[in-house]
């Protein structure tokens, strides 16, 4: 299996990969919740962008979803997992691919990626085949002994992006994959991302550049003040919210021009 | 099981690419115990060997001033000088000598000073035999010690106490003398004190230890373990560093998202970095075992209960390793780590007697000095090394050691766990 197998998990009954509801978070010595009731809902299948300002709660949102941080109130269902009760069992389900880049800078991409795969505990025969597979896909192949501090920035993503996807995880959670990186390598990133997702891996893509989800994204939630203000495939919404002709209009039409400093 | 054996080959290969902690680890302590010893060794050599300068100024001429003079020269403490370019020197000039550091000593017996003790001597003895109850008038008699001002307060008050016990020797033989003298005046029968001596009370001074062993401390049994402990001790600033750059770039993070806790990314840790410190102790004792007789210094005697050396080095060790994980949890920057981690060490290795043994330290030094895991390691070691101390002996140091280990990685999962999932 080299990617996730959609028809299979399809049968199962619930029709939200991801679900959310009414989370609640609050931070110690915050007066504001970061998350103000959250419900979130991403299909199977889909090439989910979740859009949002700073400090409106989304990297919370994904910390909470991956059972890194606790949360005050609410409920989690991943594939139909509660993950207040079965974390053990939604964590092979998820990849996650963290904004800054998660990887051994002293090793190669390689011992990276044979131990990332190594503790989603896949066979050392199907490890070795899927670092190959990936490393061909994302053309780092000739690349695959050389250490990760002498790799370029696109290098980096991309490396940190097959270290997430090792395991042909259910949903692959991406926070950010194209910042500072070139036209050629941001490109070639949303080219695969779109591959993947019709592969069968539903994807939850985080971004600031709106332009590149509204390309590939089959569903966009917007989120402000840790909840979700609209949800909906990119051309429903540009057609319910005329005279806005794209999502960054939309975007800055629910979400205000005020910035967003946040600590 | 098998997912573990990723994570010790991660924290093996990420030791293994830091090259400045492994040298850090390895190549600092094997050159600091060589040196430290080298240096402690000719500092021992310096005191034993018969090198305190001493001018003598000997205007007596009589059996006190001969007396005084030979015995000096006997002790084997001294290097007796008696004139500078053929001249004898008055007392001033003597004391110029001294104060110009050129002599740790100058004594200065003035013209008949054995004649004025016999003299008083003879008084004393005379108004006690003739029952008289007031005190003679007495002659001043003495002579004059000049001590160079930088040497320190221990060798002056070793000095002093040497040669008091000298002349109070002679005074007494003199007073035997005497009373022998005026006892045969008045008794008829003969008597004799030829061969009553003043060191009537033995002192037996002996170096403690068991068995009856022929082992006395020496600078090689103290630096090699001493240095060895430090050494174990400063895997904190790798292991800490290690801890923190995974937090910061985002790896530990992954980690965390994967099917792996965090008790099994602590654990592989401290295995290898385990297994570093039982090489470092290795490799520093074979340096005093084998490298130390090579450079002129005793060979390191290892006791004779191995299993109390291999406890007492793995004790050490979850001590060591213990306290680097809890810097690295608590730590939010690896500055902060690293320079914390320097300073506490170089603290415990101070007050535990690591460069300074804890014998000649102050009881309020070595009263604070107990709270330093480097002193129950070193107490520990001592103990197999000079005592041939077993298991038991090594016992409470090791407890100790491994308790401070375990409540350091409690603090450690605590403080992450809290910090982490905001909880």
């Amino acid at each position: 299996m080299f990617f996730y197998d959609l028809k299979t998990r399809l049968s199962v009954e619930n029709k939200f990969i991801i679900e959310t509801v009414d989370l609640k978070k609050t931070y110690k010595g915050k007066l504001h919740p970061t998350l103000n009731g959250l419900n979130l809902r991403i299909p199977y299948g889909s090439l989910f962008g979740l859009l949002a300002p700073n400090g409106a709660g989304k990297t919370t949102a994904i910390n909470v979803i991956c059972g890194l941080r606790k949360y005050d109130s609410g409920k989690v269902f991943i594939e139909g997992y509660d993950l207040s009760r079965d974390l053990k069992a939604i964590k092979p389900l998820l990849g996650l691919v963290p904004q800054d880049i998660a990887l051994y800078p002293t090793l190669t991409a390689y011992e990276n990626l044979k131990i990332f795969g190594g503790l989603y505990g896949i066979e050392k025969p199907l490890l070795e085949k899927r670092i190959d597979q990936l490393l061909e896909l994302f053309d780092l192949s000739a690349s695959r002994n050389s250490y990760i501090n002498r790799f370029s920035g696109g290098m980096k993503r991309r490396v940190n992006m097959v270290a997430g996807m090792l395991h042909a995880p259910g949903i692959l959670i991406l926070d950010e994959p194209t910042v500072g990186v070139d036209a050629q390598s941001r490109m070639m990133i949303l080219e695969k991302l779109i591959e993947i997702n019709r592969a069968g891996t539903t994807i939850l893509f985080i971004s600031h550049y709106l332009e590149e989800a509204e390309h590939i994204c089959t569903e966009v939630a917007f989120m402000d003040n840790g909840t979700i203000i609209c949800q909906g495939h990119p051309g429903d919404l540009i057609d319910a919210h005329k005279p806005c002709g794209s999502l960054e209009s939309i975007y800055l039409k629910l979400t205000g021009k005020r910035m967003r400093d946040t600590q | 099981m098998k997912k573990f054996r990723y994570l010790l080959y991660k924290d093996y290969l990420l030791l293994r690419r830091d090259v400045a902690g492994l040298m850090l680890m390895f190549l600092m302590p094997s050159v600091l115990v060589i040196l430290m010893t080298l240096l402690q060794q000719s500092t021992f050599h310096a005191i034993t060997d018969a090198s305190v300068p001493l001018l003598l100024v000997n205007n007596d001429q009589g059996e006190l001033g001969r007396t005084i003079d030979k015995e000096l020269g006997s002790s084997g403490i001294f290097r007796v000088d008696r004139q500078i370019n053929g001249k004898t020197l008055s007392l001033e000039e003597l004391e110029k000598e001294v104060a110009s550091s050129r002599y740790t000593l100058g004594i200065y017996i003035p013209e008949n000073t054995t004649i004025g003790i016999q003299r008083n001597v003879a008084r004393y003895v005379l108004a006690a035999f003739s029952g008289e109850e007031v005190l003679p008038l007495l002659d001043s008699v003495g002579f004059t010690i000049f001590v160079d001002p930088t040497a320190k307060a221990s060798f002056y008050t070793a000095i002093m106490s040497t040669l008091k016990e000298r002349t109070q020797k002679i005074e007494f033989e003199y007073i035997l003398k005497e009373i022998s003298r005026q006892v045969k005046e008045i008794s008829p029968i003969p008597i004799s004190t030829e061969g009553i001596s003043g060191q009537q009370v033995y002192i037996d001074i002996r170096d403690a230890r068991l068995k009856g062993k022929n082992m006395i401390p020496t600078p090689v049994q103290h630096n090699v373990p001493a240095w060895s402990l430090f050494a174990v001790f400063f895997i904190v600033i790798s292991l800490s560093g290690s801890i923190i750059r995974e937090r910061q770039d985002g790896s530990f993070f992954r980690l965390l998202t994967m099917p792996c806790s965090y008790t099994d990314y602590l654990l592989s840790k401290a295995i290898v970095f385990t297994v570093v410190a039982l090489i470092q102790f290795a490799l520093i004792f074979l340096i005093g075992v084998f490298i130390c007789p090579l450079l002129g210094l005793d060979s390191l005697h290892l006791g004779s209960s191995p299993f109390a050396l291999v406890v007492l080095t793995f004790s050490s060790a979850v001590a060591a390793i213990g306290y680097g994980v809890a810097i690295g949890n608590i730590a939010d920057t690896y500055h902060q780590s690293s320079v914390f981690g320097a300073i506490s060490i170089v603290i415990m290795a101070a007050i535990g007697g690591v460069w300074i043994p804890t014998y000649i330290m102050s009881e309020p030094m070595k009263k604070i000095g107990m709270f330093s895991p480097m002193r129950w390691g070193l107490s520990g070691f001592m103990e197999v090394f000079l005592q041939d101390a077993g298991l038991k002996a090594v016992l409470p140091e090791s407890g100790m050691m491994l308790l401070f280990g375990i409540v350091c990685f409690a603090i450690a999962v605590t403080f992450n766990y809290r910090r982490r999932l905001d909880v």
